[in-house]
């Protein structure tokens, strides 16, 4: 099922800070959303989710870092079990989510802060593909943790989606991850999106001033992620 | 655990170790001559230095300092206080007749600043900065910096004399103690309030929170299973403290209201002189203190092990 919004918009204190948008993505689909900090990627986030559960997709959330997915004083095992009775009950293997992600050796006891942080983005990450949604949107999924850790949660994640239907959108600011991770490419500016296209087309030929500047800073291509 | 478990016993038996002696000493060292007092207080009347002296060793005021700590001590492990050196009595009866009149004047009076703050705290929070919220924070600062003698006497006038519903002096029946335990109640509940107010604010606005709506979780089950826990933190740290207001406001309260509790009971005994008394007291408070506060302590690491405590 093909996921279609437009005329995505959001204004706030009178100010508009997303300006019209549409996009639209298949089952599977690899989609990076980058720009600099302030330019709206978030709120494209936020609006799509609202977009798409509104039209009654499923659609799951990863924030940017653990410390934002997960309450402190409550245990793994809470969390997990709260992520499944919000989304009604589905059908969760939870060993074979677990081991995909490589966290199967984790204690379910213990709270958010007895994991390292690597494991609990990954937890994070799991609680997110409960059910098989229609698309995970992640957010930074990777800017609070180290490069080697970040690049193995994304392989993991990339290998557990392999074959399913789930779309990912990933948002960063991080070309660099953007560049091994997906096939389409939106760059956004001031609350537009200001290019789109294949990911190697807008590396090799950036055509708007913010994808210029993104791209100018080649250290990118050293990073493992 | 356990480990910390043993530690906070330790500490509490530390604690109460040096009140004791700590109070022990104060009053062993205390100016004027006790001798003196107690003989006045026993017998009201002018006396000969042959008296004072029969007092002095009768009371057990003639030994050396650590001789008669060490003497208070050993059956005060037992549970054993003494007698009074004023009326000879054993101390015990007494004490436990003047905790029957405060205990259950404290409790109603933590029953009722709970039962006022929460319910207020809550209401205010769900719309912060409305008038609710502006009126309860005004209140709540009235409410701390009125002193408890002072709406004592305030509620003393209105409900017992104007309109004559409620018994001001004494403690005869339960209707006595109703002004009492509203007037101390009432300061528990402002600086509570304040406390569950800002305490619930600071919860709801943690940063994990707009995750777990975004993942649908619903928002009762975020108040219960997530805010509640969060906001019970700070709440818990203040009342160790709010038990200390607590016996303090007691004390006023007592003498305002001419209750014949624990607060009388120390005041009587420390202008009598009578050691064993004050002693008593104090150890009782210290008790007390230290229980709750390692009740509070354990309670901590329960909702959040971090607060002191090595692993998860």
């Amino acid at each position: 099922m093909t996921l279609t919004v437009s005329g995505l918009r959001v204004v706030r204190a009178g100010r508009t800070i997303l300006h019209s948008t549409s996009l639209s993505m298949s089952p599977g689909d690899r989609m990076g959303l980058v720009g600099s900090s302030g330019s709206g990627k978030s709120t494209v986030g936020h609006a799509l989710i609202d977009d798409l559960r509104g039209q009654g997709h499923s659609v799951s959330h990863v924030p940017q870092s653990p410390d934002e997915a997960l309450d402190p004083l409550r245990s793994m095992a809470f969390h997990w079990r709260e992520a499944e009775r919000a989304l009604g009950g589905v059908d969760v293997d939870r060993a074979a989510l677990f081991s995909a992600l490589g966290i199967d050796g984790g204690d379910m006891g213990k709270r958010p802060w007895g994991w390292s942080r690597g494991m609990q983005q990954r937890f994070v990450i799991a609680m997110a593909l409960i059910g098989t949604p229609d698309l995970i949107v992640l957010d930074e999924p990777t800017s609070a943790l180290d490069p080697v850790v970040a690049a193995a949660s994304m392989d993991l994640l990339e290998r557990h989606l392999q074959g399913r239907d789930t779309a990912m959108m990933l948002i960063t600011h991080d070309l660099g991850l953007a560049a091994r991770r997906v096939s389409q490419l939106m760059v956004m500016a001031e609350g537009r999106v200001v290019e789109r296209g294949a990911t190697e087309d807008i590396l090799a030929r950036p055509q708007s001033v913010a994808a210029r500047a993104l791209t100018a800073h080649k250290s990118w291509a050293m990073v493992p992620c | 655990m356990i480990a910390a478990l043993a530690g906070l016993l330790l500490r509490a038996v530390v604690v109460l170790f040096g009140t004791a002696l700590l109070t022990f000493a104060l009053l062993w060292n205390s100016p004027g001559d006790p001798a003196q007092a107690i003989a006045m207080a026993r017998f009201d009347a002018l006396l000969t230095d042959d008296v004072i002296d029969q007092v002095r060793v009768e009371a057990g005021l003639d030994r050396t300092f650590w001789v008669a700590f060490l003497d208070w001590l050993g059956p005060l492990l037992r549970l054993d206080f003494g007698h009074s050196s004023v009326t000879g009595r054993p101390v015990w009866p007494d004490l436990s007749n003047a905790m029957g009149y405060t205990f259950p004047l404290a409790l109603a009076a933590l029953v009722i600043g709970i039962g006022v703050s929460l319910p207020l705290a809550y209401l205010a929070t769900r719309r912060p900065g409305g008038w609710l919220d502006r009126a309860s924070v005004a209140v709540a600062t009235l409410g701390t910096a009125i002193p408890a003698y002072w709406l004592g006497l305030l509620l003393i006038l209105i409900f017992a004399v104007h309109l004559a519903w409620l018994p001001a002096m004494g403690a005869r029946t339960p209707a006595h103690g109703i002004l009492p335990a509203v007037t101390l109640g009432l300061g528990v509940a402002a600086s509570l309030t304040r406390i569950i107010r800002s305490g619930i604010l600071e919860a709801r606005a943690r940063p994990f929170l707009p995750a777990l709506r975004r993942r649908g979780v619903g928002s009762a089950a975020i108040g219960r299973d997530h805010v509640a826990p969060h906001a019970a933190v700070p709440v818990l740290t203040v009342l160790g403290l709010e038990l200390a207001f607590l016996l303090e406001g007691l004390v006023l309260v007592e003498a305002i209201f001419g209750r014949p509790g624990l607060g009388s009971f120390l005041v009587t005994a420390i202008m009598a002189r009578d050691f064993p008394h004050v002693q008593a007291v104090v150890v009782l408070t210290a008790l007390i203190f230290v229980t709750v506060n390692l009740v509070i302590d354990v309670a901590y690491r329960i909702l959040d092990p971090r607060i002191g405590g090595r692993d998860a």
